[in-house]
């Protein structure tokens, strides 16, 4: 049994040999289900999702049961729809989810109205919908974080017009609400066992900018402490928006060079370097 | 289509990143893999002085502060590192010798391995939590360093490698890193860095890859006072060796694997509970488990099995045919087993003639008596859950020292044997057994094997000679637990500035004075023991127009001074309360706080928490209101100048007014109090006179209570029960409360039958009403101590109050049985106690003074907190108990008096009496009475021994005797005490 995060104070270094500011190792693709509008694949740390975009569709009442829905544009452009689905073996025991997961339903809503905010829906009129599908399949902390990423990137594939990426990474406290110590760290994109020990929030940025979408913060933690976190948490954004930029730059270079498209054909606004 | 699938494996392997994979299983049984990332890097530092390149990339915290460097650039050198070292000890080392690593006087400069400490905390938490303090003391320079997670010691497993010789290569590799990272400072004295460990085989890795590494042994020879240190060093490492020589004979039945115990305490067939040893008969331990309304009966040594007092442990019940009384004798350790052999007990048998013989006459007894049910279920142990064994202080019996031991340095068992009689004697190898005889040393238990008669132990440090104050009275502080270190330099930073010339602002617009009632005009004064310099509480009693009086207890603001969760509140938390010794005082905050700006005293103006009723004349509360205030007493009493004051009708001014009105409202308060049914209990409580100078104790005397004394206790009651009412209706969840539980019938079983039998008197105890009257009724009128002896002895059937959470009971269960309150808890004492300065926290919370601070609302933590003070409360009264009879002891040197005492407890082989002149008890036994032994017979039934032969007697219970009183030392456990000789037996 490796220690935990108690032992931060030692020497500056967290449960996984990372510093307070740094952001676990990140993987990502663009286009990884053919035969789907949009998909993504990424990965921050052990969290690993696959998104899958279907639409716009003409709205279909029955595919959208169980999945968040919220309108973009002031209800005059299409409706973002968000399903997760939580693989059995992505957490340690393998365990099968309900769809009526209160959790669940909690986080696709705040996907949803996030991303409604940030897609230009009024493209597609008002009877479309986009359906976000976000698979869950390995698990290890920063969950709704890595699972707004993921859909920022497939939503990008898919060719929705959005006015930035939508980033989120979670940041935490190095002290528990109760030790109520005033030299607390803030933690950058935590893992499961800090989130389990720790409080931490999740906040979702436009972009590199400081405009926030989206925060969610489900422990107790000193209200002095916040505003550390947030700034932290702010900055983990740009580092998450610069690396999804990087994913999605280097996959239009590979299809520039492939031949997919011709150089300056649709990508005219792209600066490919 | 094609290019879409790139395979994400060539990224893997980038060189800075690994993942850590095991295999875990739960408490269910199931088993659980575990992936972890692991990020390797390079700026981990070397915390070491001499490196430059370090220093220029240790990393910042959030803050941007960079931890200082911890391994001094002049480590100490030995015989065999003459350029100094440091030292990185294996697991084995630290868990084997963790007592060497806290000596101030070696092992300096120490680097503990990430490797290490993982394998230490899944080995023995209290170790690691031992080995993280360390960290944290500057002066001892323990650096941590995450081997890991720095690039060029991380190590990987191989193919077929255990994981301890994969752990063992991680710490060769560091200690290569180390020096050869060392050797880039180009430094001109280059410290070597040792690997310190026990493992025969680690060594000679080591040697054969050269790395620096010795024996933990080898290298503790070397140090200076390498003999002192040696013994420190756990036994159990020793066995190797001497494990070969035969196949041990086992002793002790085997105990029990812990889910057999586990299976059979949830099918009721064992039971488990906390082991406890008679005082009076170390062969014989009680056990309370919920399924038997009696305590278990655990007799004789094999039934006991290894168990030591204070251990959880599960037994299992004997058959009823072996059923039996407790004992009725005097048993003591030392006298049964003197001339045992500490070195060899190969051949022996697990249970000693001696000890048959003496534990024979109880199965004598319980033929004889009519088996109408008297006897209880006895029990024997099957194995332990937890031990609980802390550190004892003791003295070595010098019987088991060999005479060349005392000059040569051959190294051999000993027997220490502790001071505390419940516990057995420990078997201590040592060399330094001639310098060890004639002190005080503290010890800790290493094990208890079944081929071993004793636990065995090792020596951790000699307090000093024997019967010197200051040996002794480490000696009782170590043994009740008690924190006695001068406050580190943290906590007093805690301090206000000003220091002693701290002031209350004078402006009232200064932020001290926020939401604080201007109290000073009030005639406020303290009545306190003579001498006493913290003053906690101030009182006041003025008249209202309406006929009415307004009373003020005003309580020293400690929380002003200490804030939640700063270190000074830290410490104050795990001190739990001052502890007064007789010539000594071990303060809960400094004392700059405790006796100067805290403290209530005269003439100043003084910060204070104040509660201020309404009571109209006949002592009923019309209204009650509590507010921060600012105060000045105009006087600091005695109890006795109180009284003269009170008494002198020439004195007619406003303040003795005030305390005359205090004092008739604390008579009917009094009177209010009794009539619901409160307890007056009572224990034997004296006095030790010091002279002043020197202070050597030179009388006893009993406590006199005055007036005034029943005055300030009334309305500190009256106080602590409001304040309870205010803050468990704010905070009905956390609010801290202490609450003291009605004792179960049971408990009073034997006095009520010997007052029956004795004296015809009945103990009523089916509520404490009923009590209260019945003790009461208990009066003899020839002698008016009797009443105040049945009042000792019932004392101590009751259970003791506790400290807890208001939400981890239900409302029923808060009551003070004691006090006959529905709902009590502790305000009045901040300065001393650590409750109530939760209390008053809570109830500024409550009166909106302040917003509650997390920790003060925290559940968990605040169980916490009461647990600790529970323990500690408890452990200082012993203590000041303790200090008392050493000090009672030290008065009666050189002195005889004959003294009246009475026979509070009765045996078949002595008898125990209580002098209330000096408030000590003490035992007779038969062979103390005349040479030889007289022959006696003991009537059980009747509470009467005869004795005849050489001394022809019959002492009975509740018997008034004449005893002589001298000082001597006892052997069994070198405590200087009074010794009891009985003179005559009167009426």
């Amino acid at each position: 049994m490796p220690l935990d995060t108690s032992t931060y104070n030692l020497a500056l270094l967290r449960v996984d040999g990372r510093r307070w500011n740094e952001l676990r190792q990140q993987k990502g693709q663009l286009g990884v289900q053919p035969s789907a509008d949009g998909s993504a694949y990424l990965e921050m740390g052990n969290t690993k999702i696959q998104c899958i975009i279907t639409g716009p569709n003409e709205r279909d009442t029955k595919s959208t049961s169980s999945a968040s829905t919220a309108p973009t544009s002031h209800g005059l452009g299409a409706t973002v729809a968000v399903s997760i689905m939580i693989a059995p073996f992505a957490t340690v025991d393998r365990k099968r989810r309900g769809r009526n997961d209160k959790r669940l339903q909690e986080m696709q809503t705040t996907i949803a109205s996030g991303l409604a905010a940030t897609v230009q829906g009024q493209s597609y009129g008002p009877r479309s919908t986009i359906h976000i599908s976000l698979n869950v399949l390995s698990q290890d902390g920063s969950l709704l974080a890595c699972l707004i990423n993921a859909a920022s990137l497939a939503l990008v594939d898919a060719g929705v017009p959005m006015t930035d990426y939508l980033v989120a990474c979670t940041a935490g406290s190095t002290s528990s609400y109760a030790a109520a110590d005033e030299e607390a760290d803030p933690l950058l994109d935590l893992n499961t066992q800090e989130e389990q020990e720790l409080p931490f929030l999740t906040l979702a940025t436009l972009g590199a900018t400081d405009k926030v979408v989206a925060m969610v913060c489900e422990s107790r933690v000193q209200l002095t402490r916040l505003e550390g976190m947030m700034a932290t948490a702010a900055d983990g954004c740009k580092g998450v928006r610069d690396f999804l930029d990087g994913v999605v730059r280097d996959k239009g270079e590979l299809m520039v060079q492939e031949g997919a498209i011709g150089r300056g054909e649709v990508v005219s606004s792209m600066d490919l370097d | 289509m094609t290019s879409l699938k790139r395979s994400l494996e060539s990224e893997q392997d980038s060189a800075n990143f690994s993942s850590k994979v095991y295999v875990r299983s739960t408490k269910s049984g199931k088993v659980q893999k575990i992936v972890r990332e692991v990020y390797l890097r390079q700026d981990i530092p070397c915390s070491s002085k001499i490196c430059s390149t370090c220093r220029n990339t240790a990393p910042a915290n959030a803050a941007g502060v960079v931890n200082p460097f911890v391994l001094s650039d002049k480590p100490a050198g030995t015989k065999e590192y003459p350029q100094g070292h440091y030292l990185v000890p294996d697991t084995n080392a630290l868990l084997n010798a963790m007592d060497l690593f806290e000596q101030s006087t070696a092992f300096y400069d120490v680097i503990i391995l990430q490797t290490v400490l993982e394998e230490l905390r899944n080995r023995s938490l209290p170790l690691y939590n031992r080995l993280i303090g360390l960290t944290k003391s500057e002066d001892k320079r323990f650096y941590v360093f995450f081997n890991e997670f720095r690039l060029e010691t991380y190590v990987t497993r191989e193919e077929g490698e255990s994981i301890n010789d994969r752990n063992d290569r991680a710490v060769r590799r560091a200690v290569q890193w180390y020096n050869s990272h060392l050797a880039q400072t180009k430094s001109k004295k280059l410290p070597t860095v040792v690997m310190l460990t026990d493992d025969r085989g680690n060594i000679e890795k080591a040697q054969a890859d050269k790395t620096p590494a010795t024996r933990l042994r080898d290298y503790v020879s070397g140090l200076e006072n390498g003999e002192r240190l040696l013994d420190m060093i756990a036994e159990s490492q020793e066995k190797g060796i001497s494990r070969d020589k035969k196949a041990a004979d086992f002793l002790y039945p085997e105990h029990f694997s812990l889910s057999k115990m586990m299976t059979g305490v949830k099918n009721g067939m064992l039971h488990q509970g906390i082991f406890n040893v008679s005082p009076y008969n170390y062969l014989e331990g009680s056990i309370k488990v919920p399924a038997f309304p009696k305590a278990l009966i655990v007799l004789g040594r094999d039934n006991i099995n290894r168990a030591v007092d204070g251990d959880v442990v599960v037994v299992e019940v004997l058959p009823k045919d072996q059923w039996k009384e407790p004992s009725t004798k005097i048993i003591e350790e030392e006298t049964v087993t003197k001339n045992e052999n500490a070195d060899g007990d190969e051949g022996e048998d697990l249970v000693t003639e001696k000890e048959r013989r003496a534990l024979q006459e109880e199965v004598k007894k319980t033929h004889s008596t009519s088996s109408e049910g008297r006897a209880q279920p006895t029990a024997k142990v099957v194995g332990v859950i937890k031990r609980n064994w802390r550190q004892y202080v003791g003295h070595v019996d010098q019987s088991s020292v060999s005479q060349s031991a005392k000059q040569g340095r051959k190294q051999e068992s000993v027997f220490l044997v502790p001071m505390d009689k419940k516990i057995p004697k420990i078997r201590i190898r040592t060399r330094q057994a001639g310098e060890l005889l004639g002190k005080r040393i503290l010890v800790t238990i290493d094990s208890w094997d079944r081929d071993s008669r004793h636990p065995i132990g090792h020596f951790v440090r000699s307090l000093g000679e024997l019967e010197t104050k200051a040996a002794e009275t480490e000696a009782l502080l170590l043994e009740y637990d008690v924190q006695y270190r001068p406050f580190p330099k943290t906590v007093l930073d805690c301090l206000p500035k000003e220091g002693h010339d701290w002031k209350v602002p004078a402006s009232t617009d200064d932020p001290g004075w926020r939401g604080r009632e201007d109290l000073r005009p009030l005639l406020i004064c303290s009545i306190d023991p003579v001498g006493c310099q913290d003053i906690d509480d101030a009182l006041h009693a003025r008249p209202l127009p309406n006929g009415n009086f307004e009373v003020g207890v005003h309580i020293a603001d400690v929380s002003h001074f200490v804030k939640p969760s700063n270190a000074m509140d830290h410490e104050a938390s795990i001190r739990g309360t001052t502890v007064y010794l007789v010539d000594k005082r071990i303060d809960m905050l400094p004392m700059l706080l405790g006796t100067d700006l805290c403290s209530l005293k005269p003439y100043v103006e003084r910060y204070a928490f104040s509660t201020l009723w309404e009571l109209n004349p006949d002592a009923d509360i019309v209204n009650v209101r509590f507010t921060k205030s600012v105060i000045k007493s105009r006087e600091a009493f005695s109890y006795e100048q109180a009284q003269l004051r009170i008494d002198d009708a020439s004195q007619q001014d406003e303040l003795t007014q005030g305390m005359r009105t205090l004092l008739m409202l604390s008579k009917k308060l009094k009177q209010k109090r009794m009539d619901a049914g409160a307890l007056s209990l009572s224990s034997p409580e004296v006095k030790v006179q010091m002279e002043s100078e020197t202070s050597d104790p030179i009388d006893v005397k009993t406590k006199e209570l005055l007036d005034t004394n029943s005055l300030v206790e009334e309305f500190m009651l009256l106080a602590n029960i409001s304040v309870a009412d205010k803050i468990y209706q704010s905070f009905p969840q956390t609010a801290i409360l202490r609450r003291h539980g009605a004792p179960p019938k049971s408990n009073f079983d034997e006095l009520s039958n010997q007052l029956k039998i004795k004296r015809g008197l009945e103990l009523r105890c089916d509520s404490s009403r009923a009590l209260a009257d019945s003790l009461d009724a208990c009066t003899d009128p020839k002698e008016p101590f009797f009443n105040t002896l049945i009042r000792i002895m019932a004392t101590r059937c009751m259970m003791s109050a506790e400290y807890f959470c208001a939400g981890t009971q239900a409302y029923p269960e808060f009551r003070h049985y004691g006090l006959a309150s529905e709902i009590y808890t502790h305000f009045t004492s901040p300065i001393r106690r650590y409750a109530d300065l939760v209390a008053h926290r809570q109830l500024a919370a409550a009166i909106d003074y302040e917003p509650m601070h997390p920790a003060v609302r925290s559940r968990g933590k605040l169980e916490a907190v009461c647990k600790n003070i529970n323990v500690r409360h408890r452990n200082a009264q012993l203590a000041g108990r303790a200090s008392i009879a050493y000090y009672v002891g030290q008065a009666l040197k050189g002195r005889v008096a004959d003294e009246e005492g009475f026979v509070m407890k009765i045996f078949s082989n002595g008898f125990v009496v209580l002098v209330p002149r000096f408030g000590i008890e003490s035992v007779i036994r038969l062979r103390d009475l005349a040479e030889p032994e007289p022959e006696s017979t003991f009537d059980a039934e009747n509470y009467v021994l005869k004795t005849s032969g050489s001394r022809e007697l019959s002492v009975e219970l509740f018997q008034k005797v004449v005893v002589r009183i001298s000082d001597a030392k006892d052997e069994a456990t070198g405590k200087r005490g009074a010794k009891m000789e009985l003179v005559k037996v009167v009426g």
